[in-house]
């Protein structure tokens, strides 16, 4: 079990060095050698447009306190053949979101994948 | 960008080597939760080459269409329909060596691929056409041809823009954006004439291209002289072969072929519509591009 834990991690810490050149904008403001993991986040808007679809939620930082973020994901129409549809994420919603955080530290981001409440998992790399 | 891709193969094969030992430790286990699925599914495409990924500059991400059958052989001297590319042609030949004056513009260009998006002057994020040759070598997903009685007019699904290519034989304009009276102004899309080069062939030559726009995401400049030649060939039915070299004296030193894409045949015959919305950039600055800089306000 120990050993396939590593591996895991492994896998997670290489997968998060192969991140390719996005589309529209590098992602120089954002710290790509590690992934942050925001549980129990509660979509407050997803906008499916171009460049970027943008997800906006909150969720309650380590002192409950509740966090404003924004991330940005990729293009509808690099984002569709990866099963996502402009109403894959609502409102109310309470997901997991995976994502590189802005080095300066703000509450923004790209994410990588988002797990919805029932398990569905929508990639984005 | 080369060290990048090669970190990325040996990270990816590594990735697939780990992948193969949970696989075999799990072979003979019922379904686990759903976080070490992802896992398994996450590793197995960056192993399968970032399938889902987009790449710059390496031409992938080829949508997978299906079809009834193999293709037919290409019909004579007809691009018409709808095909779907790549976000990216592949790159040909590097960029040569600039002259003074093209290197002067090109640190003016602020890449958002090394800087900020908040940062950057790229005129594409205000929502600025993308012009040509940066439309046909970037955001490649679709483009179209129709014939019209003396020309073939190309529809580009980025931005839903489309030029037009003489084929009745007249020459391309001279003096564009010169000072020599009533001369044509330079336009953001150029003047482009074209001709079959045999059955198959679709040989377009553009001048007159307005030097506002960019090369490449990366910055690289083009002047008003720029000559942009390329080739569409179709190869069968459902094939479409397209190659794009630049001459630029003022800029590069010499020509070269900046790009190369082959596009498929799109089944449904129908693009996605994909724009850049000026007041949904606003936000993105507002909500993202500026406070992942750590600035206030734009």
């Amino acid at each position: 079990m120990k050993t396939r834990l590593v591996a895991l991690l492994l896998l997670v810490g290489l997968l998060t060095v192969c991140a390719p050149v996005f589309a529209h904008h590098g992602n120089v403001a954002y710290d790509e050698t590690k992934i942050v993991v925001v549980k129990d986040a509660k979509v407050t808007k997803f906008m499916w447009t171009n460049p970027h679809c943008l997800i906006l939620f909150d969720a309650a930082d380590e002192k409950g306190n509740v966090v404003h973020w924004a991330v940005e994901g990729g293009s509808p129409s690099a984002l569709a053949p990866a099963g996502w549809t402009r109403n894959s994420v609502k409102p109310g919603d309470v997901v997991t979101v995976y994502l590189h955080q802005s080095k300066a530290g703000t509450p923004v981001g790209r994410e990588t994948k988002i797990v919805l409440a029932d398990g569905t998992e929508l990639s984005d790399r | 960008m080369t060290n990048r891709l090669v970190e990325c193969s040996v990270a990816g094969l590594i990735g697939v080597l780990a992948l193969s030992s949970i696989a075999v430790a799990q072979t003979s286990q019922p379904r686990q939760a759903t976080g070490q699925q992802s896992a398994t599914a996450t590793a197995s495409t960056a192993g399968a080459g970032q399938a889902g990924s987009e790449i710059e500059g390496k031409g992938q991400q080829m949508p997978h269409y299906k079809y009834a059958g193999p293709p037919g052989p290409a019909p004579k001297q007809d691009l018409s329909g709808e095909w779907g590319g790549p976000l990216s042609a592949a790159k040909v030949d590097p960029v040569p060596p600039m002259t003074a004056w093209g290197q002067e513009r090109f640190a003016a260009n602020k890449s958002n691929q090394k800087i900020n998006v908040a940062d950057s002057n790229d005129p594409l994020d205000t929502c600025d056409p993308l012009g040509f040759p940066r439309n046909a070598l970037w955001e490649s997903r679709g483009i179209a041809f129709a014939k019209m009685p003396d020309k073939v007019v190309e529809l580009f699904q980025y931005e839903k823009v489309w030029r037009e290519i003489w084929t009745d034989g007249r020459a391309l304009p001279k003096n564009v954006g010169s000072d020599i009276p009533n001369s044509p102004d330079p336009r953001y899309y150029g003047y482009s004439v074209g001709h079959w080069d045999g059955d198959y062939t679709l040989v377009v030559d553009t001048v007159g291209l307005d030097d506002s726009t960019w090369l490449d995401n990366a910055g690289h400049p083009h002047s008003g002289d720029l000559h942009v030649n390329e080739r569409y060939t179709r190869v069968d039915q459902h094939t479409l072969e397209m190659t794009v070299t630049l001459d630029d004296p003022k800029v590069f030193t010499r020509p070269w072929m900046a790009g190369q894409t082959t596009f498929k045949w799109i089944p449904e015959q129908q693009f996605d519509e994909q724009l850049c919305i000026p007041s949904h950039m606003q936000d993105y600055y507002k909500l993202l591009a500026n406070p992942a800089a750590g600035v206030g306000t734009k």
